[in-house]
């Protein structure tokens, strides 16, 4: 597919920042509405109002604060993917980490390193879970046969290329 | 001066010592009992302590003998009260055993949800544990391949440096999965893995395909690569695989068997970074 063919890490940033954006707005909104519907006077209307005064109030600054930290995540992790010259599940966790850091810096060096902490554990789960999904996902195929021995044909030896056609496993 | 800087200091510490206790039982007995005594009580307690504060500072004898004079009495009545009103909360709130049924539920379905999360997070940080730290891990092994062929100078002069490698892209556009397929052949546990490399070329990509097979244990190999020379004297086929059967267990050690890069879908170039199948 075309939009595959280019390099995602750019790009991915925007999308990243946008995603988190939209999360935090429609989550914010849903929590808030609830909340100010509760703390408000009796009355439908008040209540609605309540809540309608709290969703307009609360929910773009939960949604901002998301998008600031999907953007940076997503930035240190693209910088990462251009410095180390390869992905991995590695770049995500450091990125969370420097992530949490970097937003906890108003709150001095210790703040930072706590939430540095947090913000890897975070992401490992995260990474993890991503693993296991992908990984339970594919199992659901049926796993590769046992192969054939492969053609020792010289320099210009090939893997059958049928093996790998579906039975692939993600890791 | 002394005797009234002396009655000052004995005023400020009663005061603190009372008014803390005054202030602090009735608001918490109170709250909870509800009572319609509490604001008046509260109210009284404050104009109190407002009064009272700037006279003792202030360390006039007389009213502090008033203030003392007062308060006491005060206390007891407060105590008493509160006292009371303890004694009537502690009477009335006998659990009932329906109430202890229901509390010894709740805090049962809480203890499941609690274990519940800490299995699931534990499962997570060992699945991500051992993908990361483990060598016999696809990402481990994706790595090490990545470094031999970076290394490598025929890739080096197809790609330019520095090459750079990724795997299977997800949706969201995240290529850290490389894919990879395992499987068991006499006993010893083969992965294959493919990824892909690009360097500062433009329009280059290659896809590397590996296969690692674990290594048996020690004395094994001895054994096996003395029979592997004998074999190749003999052998004639071009399927010149030599596989020797092992009893002993494994070792969780990978070695390589063959990595090669796959220029161009349509196989125009390949080259041989490691051959050792045979």
């Amino acid at each position: 597919m075309e939009e595959y063919a280019r390099e995602p890490c750019p790009w991915r940033i925007v999308d990243d920042c946008g995603g988190a954006f939209t999360m935090g707005t429609i989550g914010g909104g849903i929590f808030q509405a609830l909340k100010g519907f509760r703390n408000s006077p009796v009355g439908v209307n008040h209540r609605l109002r309540g809540s309608l005064t709290a969703v307009k109030t609360r929910a773009p600054q939960l949604g901002g604060s998301f998008a600031v930290w999907g953007g940076l995540f997503s930035m240190i992790d693209c910088s990462m993917v251009q410095v180390r010259g390869k992905e991995d599940p590695w770049n995500p966790i450091t990125s969370g980490a420097l992530t949490g850091a970097i937003l906890a810096a108003r709150n001095g060096p210790v703040a930072m390193a706590g939430s540095a902490v947090m913000g890897g554990v975070l992401l490992a789960l995260i990474e993890g879970a991503g693993i296991l999904l992908t990984r339970f996902a594919s199992a659901q195929f049926p796993s590769g046969p046992v192969f054939a021995e492969d053609a020792a044909q010289g320099p210009v030896a090939q893997l059958p290329p049928s093996p790998f056609g579906d039975h692939r496993q993600y890791q | 001066m002394i005797c009234t800087f002396l009655r000052a200091v004995r005023c400020t510490e009663k005061l603190h010592r009372s008014s803390g206790k005054r202030l602090f039982l009735p608001q918490l007995m109170l709250n909870k009992a509800g009572l319609q005594t509490e604001p008046n009580l509260r109210w009284r307690l404050q104009e109190q302590r407002k009064m009272v504060r700037p006279k003792c500072i202030l360390g006039v004898t007389q009213k502090n003998i008033w203030t003392q004079g007062q308060s006491p009495p005060r206390a007891e009545e407060d105590s008493g009260k509160q006292v009371s009103v303890h004694r009537s909360q502690s009477g009335e709130t006998v659990i009932s055993t329906s109430q202890k049924v229901k509390e010894a539920g709740r805090d049962f379905t809480y203890l499941i949800v609690v274990l519940v999360g800490i299995t699931i997070t534990g499962g997570l940080f060992y699945t991500i544990f051992r993908e990361l730290f483990s060598s016999s891990s696809p990402n481990k092994i994706y790595g090490k391949a990545l470094e031999k062929c970076r290394s490598h100078p025929e890739v080096i002069s197809v790609f330019g440096e520095p090459v750079k490698g990724y795997g299977e892209a997800t949706r969201r556009g995240r290529r850290q999965h490389v894919s990879f397929v395992e499987y068991v052949k006499d006993g010893l546990k083969h992965m294959r893995v493919k990824f892909y490399i690009q360097g500062p070329e433009p329009g280059k990509q290659g896809t590397v395909h590996l296969e690692v097979k674990e290594v048996r244990a020690r004395q094994e190999a001895v054994a096996r690569s003395s029979e592997l020379r004998a074999h190749r004297g003999q052998s004639d086929a071009s399927y010149g695989f030599v596989f020797l059967f092992s009893q002993n267990p494994e070792s969780g050690e990978y070695e390589f068997r063959y990595i090669f890069v796959e220029l161009e879908p349509y196989s125009r170039r390949t080259i041989i970074v490691e051959d050792n199948r045979s």
